[in-house]
């Protein structure tokens, strides 16, 4: 397996309440495996997210790396294995540096010495990794990521998340927060990336058409709670509204998640 | 000797304060008022060294190590210990204050009649010691430059530059950025020593009030090259500091000169920078906001 998630909980304090986001999770993704996570606002997608890739430790809980129990980790050391884009395309590069050092740190994950990383064999490789991507963007290689708009940015850091060959790409709503042409062209540069690799991927999303749309298996949060894990031929037989049914007979039929059925959420 | 030559001369030597002032507000992002207490400590350490009989290029090394202590104690005090980072610079300036009197053992060491790189220099190159003073000042900022702009294409340069722009992306890369912080602060104020240290054999003396308004001055070398040169690479950009700390000490000559005849006198020298300062700071954000309104 890449990752287990065996029993874990987190809360967090809201003023003076405490809110449970992760309420005993238990889930393994296997090699290759690409999964989408669905969920309303709250369901926990996001605290998911964290405690695989560190930025919060669960209170309950072990979380396993290709077998390793990760859970004390900090982000930075468990960054070997994991890819991550954020829903902020900010997030994802540095805005200051180029394009192509952007990619070379990226390509370089965790080395950090003295080497020059952007030697003229590596500049050939991102030129190449670029032009995949098919947005012009390997003429644009000196130029500041400052100077990207979003759409641009978050398919760059796509193709960094990916570069470094993690085993395992985690996706925050990666293509919320881009127009929908962008996100359209951003999600089929990551699916294409993803068959590439062979990467064990996470994707979470707003979107049941998406969820659908993408990947070989799907995950529904609820209340902190996986509540529906559905294997590719399952899936595969499933339109948006049977997914909407699916949901009401679970009784949580919330109006937020019907609605980004057919719309992409405001962010 | 001209008022051009005399701003050069000065312009280099604290132009390596100044580029240490560009690696932590700029490049890192840190408002580091570290700076105030390491460039007195970078002379107080040199000059005791020399009077100690040291060469003194040893002692310009040992201050710049010095310094990177100093600058990598407020990056620790920053980052593991989650202390505000303008108030772990201050502590660490009032720290060094009173360190910086232990290590010289009284308030001002003279140096007069000591060895400097500036006069050993002379000696070796049998030139006389004003074409000295240039050329050591003149070659150790350009070998500076040079050698941070090499710094700043390798991984961890890059990474350090990543580090101001998006700590969130260099952790996810697999480096934690409170490192990178820590390591920035030790170059910047390594670079600050170096330049307290070289400040004094050129002076002629140490003094522990040196340090006072060095973080403005350099501050106000950045902006001034920033201004003027709107540099759009690392290496222009560090070129626009050199350029910037010559322009910030031939104005602070000439106002010293000229200044007596508007009453002008060294007492508001920083009351001059602090004001320069302020507008290079606010000018942007200003016109920014009638923009806006319009």
């Amino acid at each position: 397996m890449i990752l287990e998630l065996v029993g874990v909980r987190k809360s967090y304090a809201v003023g003076a309440q405490l809110v449970s986001a992760l309420a005993g999770v238990e889930f393994a993704l296997a090699e290759r495996e690409f999964v989408t996570v669905i969920g309303s606002n709250g369901a926990g997608k996001t605290t998911l997210l964290n405690v695989i890739a560190g930025g919060a430790r669960p209170d309950q809980g072990k979380v396993y790396l290709l077998g390793r129990d990760v859970t004390g980790w900090p982000t930075h050391r468990r960054a070997r294995w994991i890819g991550r884009v954020f829903q902020d395309p900010r997030q994802g590069a540095a805005p200051s540096l180029t394009v192509a050092e952007n990619l070379a740190l990226a390509s370089r994950k965790g080395k950090r010495g003295l080497r020059f990383p952007l030697t003229r064999r590596r500049r050939t490789v991102v030129q190449q990794a670029l032009a995949g991507l098919g947005m012009g963007l390997e003429e644009r290689l000196s130029e500041r990521v400052a100077c990207l708009s979003g759409g641009e940015r978050q398919a760059l850091a796509v193709l960094m998340a990916t570069l470094a060959q993690p085993r395992l790409l985690l996706l925050d709503e990666h293509t919320a927060a881009l127009d929908p042409a962008n996100a359209e062209r951003v999600l089929a540069v990551t699916e294409d990336l993803v068959r590439a690799g062979g990467l064990a991927t996470l994707m979470v999303t707003h979107r049941m058409d998406q969820a659908l749309a993408c990947g070989d298996r799907l995950v529904m949060l609820h209340r902190g709670r996986i509540l529906l894990d559905l294997p590719s031929t399952e899936k595969r037989a499933l339109a948006v509204d049977d997914l909407v049914r699916l949901f009401r007979q679970e009784g949580c039929a919330e109006d937020e998640l019907l609605l980004s059925a057919t719309h992409s959420p405001p962010s | 000797m001209s008022i051009v030559m005399a701003a050069v001369e000065q312009g280099l030597i604290y132009g390596l304060m100044a580029l240490g002032v560009y690696i932590s507000f700029r490049i890192l992002s840190f408002p580091d008022l570290s700076v105030d207490g390491t460039f007195p400590l970078g002379a107080a350490v040199g000059a005791t060294l020399i009077v100690g009989g040291w060469n003194p290029y040893a002692a310009l090394g040992i201050a710049f190590v010095a310094g990177a202590v100093g600058g990598a104690f407020t990056g620790v005090l920053a980052t593991k210990l989650r202390i505000q980072g303008l108030l772990a610079g201050v502590l660490t300036m009032i720290m060094l204050y009173s360190l910086n009197l232990r290590i010289m053992g009284r308030p001002n060491l003279p140096l007069l009649g000591r060895p400097s790189v500036f006069r050993l220099a002379a000696q070796w190159g049998g030139i006389p010691l004003p074409s000295a003073n240039l050329a050591v000042a003149a070659s150790l900022m350009l070998g500076a430059i040079f050698l941070l702009h090499l710094l700043f294409r390798t991984e961890v340069g890059l990474t350090l530059r990543a580090t101001g722009d998006n700590p969130g992306m260099v952790r996810a890369y697999g480096t934690s950025p409170e490192g990178m912080v820590i390591l920035g602060l030790a170059l910047a104020n390594g670079l600050v020593a170096l330049s307290g240290a070289l400040a004094a054999q050129h002076s002629g003396f140490a003094d522990v009030g040196l340090g006072v308004g060095t973080i403005v001055a350099g501050l106000a070398s950045v902006i001034v090259g920033e201004i003027l040169l709107r540099p759009r690479s690392i290496l222009w950009a560090l070129g626009a500091v050199m350029v910037g700390s010559c322009l910030y000490r031939g104005a602070i000559l000439v106002a010293l000169r000229y200044g007596a005849a508007v009453g002008f006198t060294a007492s508001d020298l920083r009351l001059l920078t602090a004001l320069v300062v302020l507008g290079a700071l606010v000018a942007p954000a200003w016109r920014l906001h009638r923009e806006e309104a319009r």
